[in-house]
Formats: structure tokens, sequence, C-alpha cells
């Protein structure tokens, strides 16, 4: 990665654009975390934001792997993300095996899970946080500078994204907003559940098979969740341009 | 309502789904929440209506003001006209589950700090808890509902339980709040984290039949890790005694 990158240059422009009136909040943040992967070079990559409790939960991944996904919900606990929430800065871990006690429950189960350098970067608005980017990777080493800076823009587009056009937003209006995106990632939880049934997939498979259907059709990620959990929506496991029709038809898996 | 003085509102209202777009008002603190609640009813507009679509909470700071009348031009010179000034409508849900709204109102504008939204959120959360209960007949003891139950309360579900709540959702035949009450009275009835029977039926060690047997499949069920707590669902069946049409 350098600035010079023309692949920055296309990630930013991708990103903007996504950023149009009504987008896909939950499928924009998706595009971020892969992009994020590709032009920092790191292994994985989770978005994770505060609730009204102060509690950190994920809005989104480069990848629905179950195990990244309970790394990443372990953080409500302890973790870099939480450090670098709390005190509203970088946190950058280069090997997770010389970390002795400061995180007893996530360092161990972040290298069982194949991670050993870890960063976390704040998502920032003005004087408060709202949550903090989570960059994980499989060999030893900290991001440099540059990577830092970079992935610190990503994550202050991920904050205009959460938190959409206004630019003086009431703390009150945050926190409406916050809830409602992550009420969306439970709705995607329950419809990966929906589909992993209907068309006996992993939980892990099915979100590629909602965000397929979503995408050939550009219709929101969010809508097509609730439809498939509403049952309005059946989709099947067939490639995308036969993917998914409207409820008439019956369920063929 | 305790809600009501925690947040030091003058009234408050609750609407609970009754089905996909029906609700109905179940709890209303006076004369001026009871109107206010109907008013949005009948014109079918107002934040309450606005809170259920956009599943965001809806936060008004001054139902007299002109953002307010553009934004419900029937209902805010209605809510204006009762003294009605500042309005916080939440919607209690949990992913699609969407169990109703929680309305408070105050007279003065511009009442809602970080703090007492905060609150609201957190009795928003409790009124979930307390409507799935209901709804399951789990928790005949209200003032346990949210804690007692050995689900470790709202904040502490993670993404398993939203799966399973899919999952089960298919098994039975069910829309997910009836999928989610059906995986908690399960967990309360053999006495399991929900975060743990989750677990298992993601992991398809565990699936709810319609007829009412829970079932470890894959292997018969003898060689299930918990294998204390699955009984091949012999026992209580996660639907005993659960009818769910029930009142709330």
């Amino acid at each position: 990665m350098s600035v010079g990158d023309p692949r920055i240059r296309d990630a930013f422009i991708e990103l903007a654009d996504t950023l149009v009136a009504d987008y896909d909040l939950i499928d924009f943040l998706h595009v971020l975390t892969l992009r994020t992967v590709e032009l920092l070079d790191v292994t994985a990559c989770g978005l994770l934001v505060a609730d009204h409790r102060g509690v950190l939960n994920l809005v989104a991944a480069s990848s629905e792997q179950m195990r990244l996904l309970e790394l990443f919900q372990l953080q409500n606990a302890e973790g870099p993300c939480l450090d670098s929430f709390n005190t509203q800065s970088p946190v950058q871990c280069p090997d997770l095996s010389k970390v002795g006690d400061r995180w007893p429950h996530f360092a161990p189960r972040a290298i069982e899970t194949g991670y050993i350098a870890v960063q976390a970067l704040p998502m920032r608005l003005r004087e408060s946080t709202i949550g903090a980017v989570n960059l994980f990777n499989d060999t030893v080493g900290v991001l440099d500078p540059e990577a830092i800076a970079l992935g610190q823009a990503l994550a202050d587009i991920a904050t205009i994204g959460i938190l959409q056009e206004r630019a003086i937003r009431r703390q009150e209006e945050i926190v409406a907003q916050l809830q409602g995106a992550l009420n969306s990632r439970v709705l995607i939880e329950q419809a990966k559940g929906v589909l992993a049934e209907r068309l006996d997939v992993s939980v892990d498979h099915s979100f590629g098979l909602l965000r397929d259907y979503s995408r050939d059709g550009n219709h929101k990620l969010r809508d097509v969740a609730a439809d498939v959990v509403g049952g309005r929506l059946h989709l099947t496991a067939r490639p995308p341009r036969e993917r998914g029709h409207k409820a008439t038809d019956p369920d063929n898996p | 309502m305790a809600c009501v003085r925690t947040v030091g509102a003058v009234g408050a209202g609750l609407s609970l789904a009754r089905g996909p777009d029906v609700r109905e008002p179940v709890f209303a603190t006076g004369r001026l929440s009871r109107e206010l609640e109907e008013l949005q009813y009948s014109l079918g507009e107002g934040p309450c209506v606005d809170a259920v679509q956009h599943d965001e909470a809806v936060l008004v700071a001054d139902i007299s003001a002109p953002d307010s009348r553009h934004r419900w031009p029937m209902f805010a010179p209605a809510a204006a006209e009762l003294n009605v000034r500042g309005i916080l409508a939440i919607p209690v849900r949990v992913g699609a589950a969407h169990l109703g709204v929680l309305e408070l109102y105050w007279l003065t504008a511009d009442p809602v700090d970080l703090e007492k939204l905060a609150d609201a959120l957190a009795y928003a959360d409790a009124l979930l808890m307390l409507a799935l209960d209901k709804r399951g007949g789990v928790s005949p003891d209200l003032n346990g509902a949210g804690d007692g139950v050995g689900d470790g309360g709202l904040a502490e579900w993670r993404a398993e339980v939203h799966q399973a709540t899919g999952m089960v959702s298919v098994q039975l035949g069910v829309g997910v709040t009836e999928a989610l009450i059906r995986l908690r009275a399960y967990a309360y009835i053999h006495d399991r984290r929900l975060m743990d029977v989750a677990a298992d039926v993601v992991a398809r060690r565990l699936r709810f039949a319609p007829n009412g047997e829970a079932e470890g499949d894959s292997g018969g069920g003898t060689s299930l890790p918990d294998g204390p707590h699955h009984n091949g669902g012999s026992e209580a069946s996660p639907s005993t005694d659960i009818d769910t049409e029930g009142e709330v």
C-alpha cells in the first residue's frame, strides 16, 4: 500500500458514490470493511459501535465467519476495540502472544482463531467516539503510519456513513440512529438463521446469499433481510442470475 | 409507571404489536396519553408510526415547531392543541421481532437529554423482556423479568441468539417473535443459558419440531456435549403449555 495506490482512489470513489440519498447502510459498511482489508493488507476487519448502554456491538465485518464474529463480540468486555473506544485513540498490538494479562480472554481466543496482530482505530465524531474499527492480522507486526492514517480515514468515513447527512447532530439523535443501525445487524443475523435452516447451508454462508440478492436486485440488504425473516421472500442457493424470487414460488432449496 | 418518573415525563403510552401492521394501545398513564395514542392511530401519522416504520427511536424536541408540523401535518397541530411539546417514541423490538412502541410525552420543549434517552431505551429493553416473558408464560413474577431467566438479558445476547431465532422460526413455521419466545422458554424450562441453547441450535445439535418435541439430532443425541441438559426432548418440550397467542 502506498498513498499513490490507484486502489485507494477507486475505493474512495466507490464509497463516496455509495453515500447518495437513501443508501444501504449495512451494505456500505460491509464494502468498507472489505476495502479496508484490501488496502491495509490485513486479514480481517470489523466495525463496532456502542449502544445506549455503552456496550460495543458489531455492525459489519469483512467475513461472516462465526469464529471471527465471536472475537468481535468478546470485546464488549475486553480487548483492543474497547480500549480504543474508551481512550478515543488508536490501539496497536503487534504480537498478541506478548501482551501478558492485558486481555486474558481476548488474546488467547484471537490467537486460537489464527490472528496474532491486532489494531483498533476509534470512530470519532467531534469530541465523542461512537465505536471502533478492528483490524486483525495473521502475521506479527504493526501497520506503518501511512496505513494507520488511511485506516483512520476509512474509520471516519464509516462514522459519516452511520450518522448520515446533517452536519450538526445532537448526541441524542446519534444514539437513536446507532440503535437503528445495530438493530439492522440483529435483523441480518435472524435472516442468516432463516436461510441457513431453509437451505441447509451454514450461517457463515447465508450472508453471501442475502448480499448477492440485494446487489443483483439493487435492494437494501436490510430490506432483503426483513423480507426473508417475514417470509415474504424465499431465496434459493442457485447461481446469482436465477437466485431469489418472490414468495409466490414454493421454497425450493 | 416508573419510567415516567425517571425521565420526568408527564405521561407514557405503550402499544403492542398484534400482527405485522396491527398495533393496539395497551397502556396509557392518563387521559392525555390515551388521546395522543388514539390520534396517531386514527390519523395514521405521528412519532409512534414513524418509530415503527423506520425502526428507530424518534425524538421530537417540540411538536408545535414548524418542522414538526411539516413532518406530521395532521398530528402535530392536534398534539400541540393538547399542550404537549416534547415526544419520544421508542420501538420495542429485537431485529424483526417487533413487540410494540413505547411513547413518552412532556409539556415542555426539548425535554430529552442523553441520560433520559438512555433511561428510556433501557425501559424499552425491559418492556421487551416483559412482553416476551408474558407471551412465553415463563416468568409469572414480573419483577424477575430481564435477568432471572438465565439468558443474561438483551445486552448480552449475541449473534447466535439471533441466528438461532431465525432457524427456529423455520423449524416451527412461526414468526421470529414466537421463535424467540420458544427459545427462551426452552432455556428456562431446562435451566440453561439462552446463549448455550442458541449455540446448540446453530451447531445443529438441537432442533425444534412443530409437534412440540425438541430433539438433539446428529448422532441420535447420545453424544451431546451438554448431555445432562438434553434428554432428547423427552421431558418438557419447548412448546409445552405455551400458547403465545395469549394476551400481553
